[in-house]
């Protein structure tokens, strides 16, 4: 009995979330009711908490069971195909003249109209002359004078002139034939005499010929056909070294 | 005692005899010997489909190719010392027999060669000094080169690509010029001779900067064009369905209706 009347209000709202869910013990559970009945503040507080309880397990229920079960998952599957076209990959940031898109300025514009414009004149130019082209091999047309577009090209430095372009091209033979000609010194001992006369005659033949080209082209540098005999015998004096080198 | 009269000059010319006794060893012996030490021979036979392709490469010598109505390759040689090694190799349908690369850094003699192939072969042959002819050939591919000197002779040749090249020769071609085919002829110095039939159709680029000779002959009409004072010859014979190139740096070229 004494532990009845002991009982503070500390000790009886400690138990009284206990006492209200049915878990204290059937002993201390007579003890609560007790004090609450002496107790006006304690019951007052097991009112209040009575109620919450009550509230929060009446919601509590409200969500385990949904009222429409179909359509909560067809709120889902709305949620999920709303979200998918936001994971199509975004463009990386654009950079430079194409940075706002297809915006151009007048000036720009204008400058692309007038590319667009050269380019296809340029084209339609090289398609003309290639349609009416003679027959014949490429190389008959050598002979005739560079367009003017060739022209101003080589005036600004852009394209070689055939002068420059015919050095450096018989600089390359030059040394070629001339490493080809080292490996042919090595060898000659080793030949007979047939071998060393036939080639040293041809060899003439050659030089003989390049000679007689380069003459034609110091007198006229413009001489297309002397400049692609002196190639095609440079060519000549080259595979012949090349060859006899092998032996 | 033993007597002969028909012998009786004989021993009555001690001295004449024995001339005549060296003369004879000289011509028996030392001759025969010194020409069968001198020359061996090489031969070798391939079975071979309608397109075998057969490539030779010699250092001098003659080289005679010929076809024939058999499926077979065979090559004959005739090698004067020192003599060269010779070592056939058969690839992937194509017959290859290189001198150079087999006698590479050593001096061999002439390596003279007869070679019959099917009619339908392809024929690549090179050499650096020697006369090159082939005849009886219509198969996809025939080349003739020669580095250095020896004349081109192509007879009764009917190929879709024919190239002959040589240093100091002549070249002759007699032969067909097919529909899409690619002719070409080149000199250092030399005659570049071509007959061909009327019927032949090409478009032509010759050159012969230095004697401007070329004789176009029956081929000569309105498509042809002289170039550069007379040293080129552009133009177009019939439809133009082949490409016909010679060029001859010093010396001419001609045509001739076949």
């Amino acid at each position: 009995m004494s532990d009845r009347f002991s009982m503070t209000c500390g000790d009886c709202q400690e138990l009284l979330s206990r006492f209200i869910d049915g878990d204290l013990e059937q002993e201390r559970s007579g003890i609560v009711i007790e004090h609450l009945a002496v107790c006006a503040e304690c019951t007052v507080m097991c009112d209040d908490l009575s109620a919450i309880l009550v509230q929060c397990r009446e919601s509590e229920v409200g969500e385990e069971v949904p009222p429409n079960p179909a359509a909560l998952w067809r709120r889902i599957n709305n949620l999920i195909e709303s979200e998918l076209p936001a994971e199509i990959p975004v463009e990386p940031e654009r950079k430079g003249l194409f940075a706002r898109g297809w915006n151009l300025t007048f000036s720009q514009a204008g400058a692309a109209v007038l590319a667009i414009a050269l380019i296809s004149s340029l084209l339609t130019i090289v398609g003309i002359r290639h349609y009416f082209a003679p027959p014949g091999d490429d190389i008959s047309l050598r002979n005739e004078t560079p367009s003017v577009f060739t022209r101003v090209l080589r005036k600004v430095g852009l394209a070689e002139t055939p002068q420059q372009a015919r050095d450096r091209r018989f600089r390359e033979q030059e040394s070629a034939i001339d490493y080809w000609n080292k490996r042919v010194q090595t060898r000659r001992a080793s030949w007979n005499a047939r071998m060393s006369e036939a080639f040293d005659r041809n060899l003439f033949e050659i030089d003989q010929a390049v000679n007689e080209y380069t003459m034609i082209l110091q007198n006229d540098p413009d001489d297309q056909l002397s400049e692609e005999m002196l190639d095609s015998a440079l060519n000549e004096k080259m595979n012949l070294l090349r060859q006899f080198s092998e032996l | 005692m033993f007597s002969c009269p028909k012998f009786g000059w004989l021993a009555s010319h001690p001295g004449k005899t024995a001339i005549l006794v060296c003369l004879i060893t000289v011509l028996f012996l030392v001759f025969p010997v010194t020409d069968i030490s001198a020359q061996k021979r090489f031969s070798q036979t391939f079975p071979a489909g309608q397109n075998i392709r057969l490539q030779l490469i010699n250092r001098s010598g003659t080289v005679t190719v010929e076809g024939w109505d058999r499926q077979m390759v065979s090559v004959t040689a005739s090698l004067e010392a020192p003599t060269a090694v010779i070592t056939p190799q058969t690839i992937d349908g194509t017959i290859l027999i290189n001198l150079v690369r087999d006698n590479q850094g050593r001096e061999v003699g002439n390596v003279n060669f007869n070679i019959r192939v099917p009619v339908t072969s392809s024929v690549d042959i090179e050499t650096l000094i020697g006369n090159l002819t082939v005849s009886n050939v219509r198969g996809g591919l025939v080349r003739a080169h020669i580095s250095s000197e020896g004349d081109i002779e192509l007879t009764n040749i009917a190929a879709f690509q024919v190239t002959a090249q040589n240093g100091i020769g002549d070249i002759f071609f007699d032969g067909e010029m097919l529909s899409g085919g690619n002719y070409r002829f080149a000199s250092l110095r030399g005659n570049i001779n071509l007959r061909i039939p009327f019927t032949s159709s090409f478009k032509l680029v010759a050159t012969a900067p230095s004697t401007r000779n070329i004789s176009l002959g029956s081929f000569s009409n309105g498509g042809m064009n002289y170039l550069g004072d007379g040293r080129r010859v552009v133009g177009k014979f019939g439809d133009g369905n082949s490409t016909l190139s010679v060029t001859n740096q010093r010396g001419s070229i001609s045509f001739i209706r076949r």
